[in-house]
């Protein structure tokens, strides 16, 4: 690992990144620093009330109230993830790509259509609710859309597939003798997957976490749509904030926070492949 | 007294028999050798007694007991792989204790046997190592300890010099022996290479197509080959197309074959004899044979002689000790004639 690309070969992608990801993050970096006009405007005037008011229970609540859903969902599509992965990777090879396809097919459809689809599975008169009647229940069933929970399934059901693919990779590469090593050396099966399996394919399962929780914590579409306007997270206050409340400089503070804590996570994630893979990070 | 018995040990995948019904008696201590070329089913045989396959058919007997469907980590028995499957995340001083933690062994005491163990494979400054830090020969003898310090009844070793050069083989082939005889436990090791079986083996099986070709110890191998394909496989050996006639052994240029073994009338066979079983001159022996030479070399203390025979299609290997080569100059194109004796000769039919 020790060729570097030359700078040129990495100008465009460098320049894409400066136009289109950090100017723009600057912008809202900037913008969380002034204060509201009153007729909704931009008032150049420099403020740190967007911060403190971040911090607000309110406000501070919701952040929470979204990394434990984000949390929740990230952590059940991980082990959902990971045991759909390991079947994969433990099927005969010729069949391994067939079903990595088919796991990842939902990906390429629309991401409204697919949530909407889990609308008509949920609600009152829906799919689940007319098995239950079929199959002769007659009570009354709980309240499933517009819950929290149908936000987890929508999040969780949306992701999967990255997890998937996150965790087939590190679980394709191991060499099966290792895993028998462990056999061989005393270990049972659950001890080989918690102390060799599992360390060996970490890499895969934090980049899972980490992108199913990031995706999730910003996300605004299926609390609208699944959580039926009952709550809010994080993305929907921001939206709110540059779309309907016109407080342009509040929403910026809200995504900085946002930005902040995915930039951490990354880092952290980064880390641990680098740790798990026993190499160095390269200095670029 | 016997450790391990295979009755008519076999394994199929699907059409293909690696392993075609063998039988094999292993006795304690002993430092055996299975020996076969690539695909003979080495490695399928001692995945079956480490327990990753489970025989199509026959017994496996470990101490009298049939473990046929023992799981691997409920045998004493341990396999040190061909790839060596080190753990990459652990050190080398986690990876030789992880069998020792599995047995659950008290902490000082895991550390007392992974130091010692780290002293035998002179490893001991090494032990904070990650394997992707270690040289080939290190990470050989990591796997090594890590199958050796669980001190099992039976170690299996799949080819564990294959992938060190020439000079540290040599080295290594030795050091196991020591090892070997130093812990004493039973030793079964997978190669392909006659030479290290020889050097090694208390006792030699060769393996081919899945089958036991023959068994014994370095010398009955070498000195009694069962077959035309030990007599190949094993050193080097000279064959002389032969045909049984008239009551005698002819070879292609009418020359009489002496020998203890005979054909039926009208078929054809092999002489076989050993390079250094030939002597130069015409009184060494009731068989002989002239040739031109076509090549010579000096190996230190022997000398290599290639002779053309009519008697032969490939040029007949001749091995002199020096003092024999100083009694006469040889030189290439000279005709010479050797002779041997009729009990170093074996005939075997095509
Ligand atoms: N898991 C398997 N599936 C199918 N065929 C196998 C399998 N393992 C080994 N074989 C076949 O069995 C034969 C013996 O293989 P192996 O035991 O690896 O030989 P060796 O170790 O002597 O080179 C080979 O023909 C090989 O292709
Ligand atoms: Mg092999």
């Amino acid at each position: 690992m020790t060729d570097r690309k030359p700078l040129y070969l990495m100008s465009p992608a460098l320049a894409w990144l400066t136009a289109f990801m950090v100017v723009p993050c600057l912008l809202i970096l900037a913008l969380a620093f002034f204060r509201r006009g009153i007729y909704g405007g931009i008032e150049y005037t420099f403020t740190l009330e967007n911060i403190a008011l971040v911090f607000d229970p309110l406000y501070a609540g919701v952040f929470l109230k979204s990394a434990g859903i984000a949390g929740l969902s990230a952590l059940i599509a991980v082990i959902v993830g990971y045991a759909s992965a390991y079947a994969i990777a433990a099927a005969p090879a010729r069949r391994q790509p067939v079903l990595l396809f088919f796991a990842v097919l939902p990906f390429w459809s629309n991401y409204l259509v697919r949530t909407y689809a889990w609308i008509v599975l949920l609600n009152r008169e829906g799919l689940i609710a007319s098995m239950a009647h079929w199959l002769g229940y007659d009570g009354e069933l709980p309240k499933l859309l517009y819950t929290e929970s149908a936000v987890v399934v929508g999040l969780v059901y949306n992701y999967l597939p990255f997890v998937i693919l996150a965790c087939y990779a590190p679980l394709s590469r191991l060499n099966p003798e290792i895993a028998e090593a462990s056999r061989d050396l005393g270990g049972s099966g659950w001890t080989t997957f918690r102390r060799v399996t599992l360390p060996m394919t970490f890499p895969g399962v934090a980049t899972g976490f980490v992108f199913v929780f990031v995706l999730s914590i910003g996300n605004f579409v299926t609390p609208a749509l699944l959580g039926g306007g009952q709550f809010q997270m994080i993305g929907n206050l921001v939206y709110a904030q540059f779309l309907t409340a016109n407080d342009w400089p509040f929403g910026a503070a809200l995504s900085m926070f946002l930005i902040a804590i995915m930039m951490g996570l990354l880092t952290l994630q980064t880390f641990a492949t680098e740790r798990a893979s026993g190499t160095r990070p390269e200095a670029t | 007294m016997t450790l391990l018995s295979l009755r008519n040990i076999q394994k199929h995948f699907g059409a293909v028999r690696a392993v075609d019904g063998i039988d094999l008696d292993i006795r304690e201590n002993e430092f055996f050798a299975l020996l076969g070329a690539s695909g003979s089913g080495k490695t399928t045989l001692l995945r079956m007694l480490a327990g990753f396959e489970a025989p199509t058919g026959g017994e496996i007997l470990l101490d009298g007991q049939e473990i046929s469907g023992v799981p691997p980590n409920k045998r004493p028995v341990n396999l040190m792989f061909q790839s060596y499957a080190l753990f990459p995340h652990m050190s080398v001083a986690q990876n030789i204790a992880y069998g020792l933690e599995m047995e659950r062994l008290p902490r000082a005491e895991i550390k007392t046997r992974v130091d010692e163990i780290l002293e035998v494979i002179q490893l001991g400054d090494l032990a904070k190592r990650k394997p992707d830090q270690l040289s080939g020969g290190q990470r050989q003898r990591v796997a090594l300890a890590r199958a050796l310090v669980k001190r099992p009844r039976l170690l299996l070793l799949d080819e564990p010099l294959g992938a060190l050069d020439k000079k540290l083989r040599g080295e290594m082939q030795l050091e196991l022996k020591r090892i070997q005889d130093e812990f004493g436990i039973t030793f079964i090791i997978v190669t392909h290479d006659q030479e290290e079986a020889l050097v090694m083996a208390d006792r030699i099986a060769i393996l081919r197509d899945g089958k036991l070709l023959q068994c014994g110890t370095p010398h009955e191998i070498y000195e009694h080959p069962e077959s035309r394909f030990a007599a190949d496989f094993i050193g080097v050996m000279n064959f002389l197309p032969v045909e049984q006639r008239d009551g005698k052994l002819l070879t292609a240029s009418g020359d009489v074959i002496t020998a203890a073994d005979a054909l039926d009338t009208g078929q054809r066979g092999v002489a076989a004899v050993r390079p250094e079983r030939l002597h130069l001159g015409d009184a060494q022996g009731e068989n002989r044979l002239t040739g031109k030479v076509s090549a010579l070399a000096y190996h230190g203390l022997d000398l290599q002689l290639h002779l053309m025979s009519p008697a032969a299609p490939d040029p007949v290997m001749v091995r002199l000790t020096a003092g024999e080569a100083e009694t006469r100059r040889l030189a290439i194109g000279e005709e010479v004639t050797v002779s041997w004796a009729a009990k170093d000769t074996r005939i075997f039919a095509v």
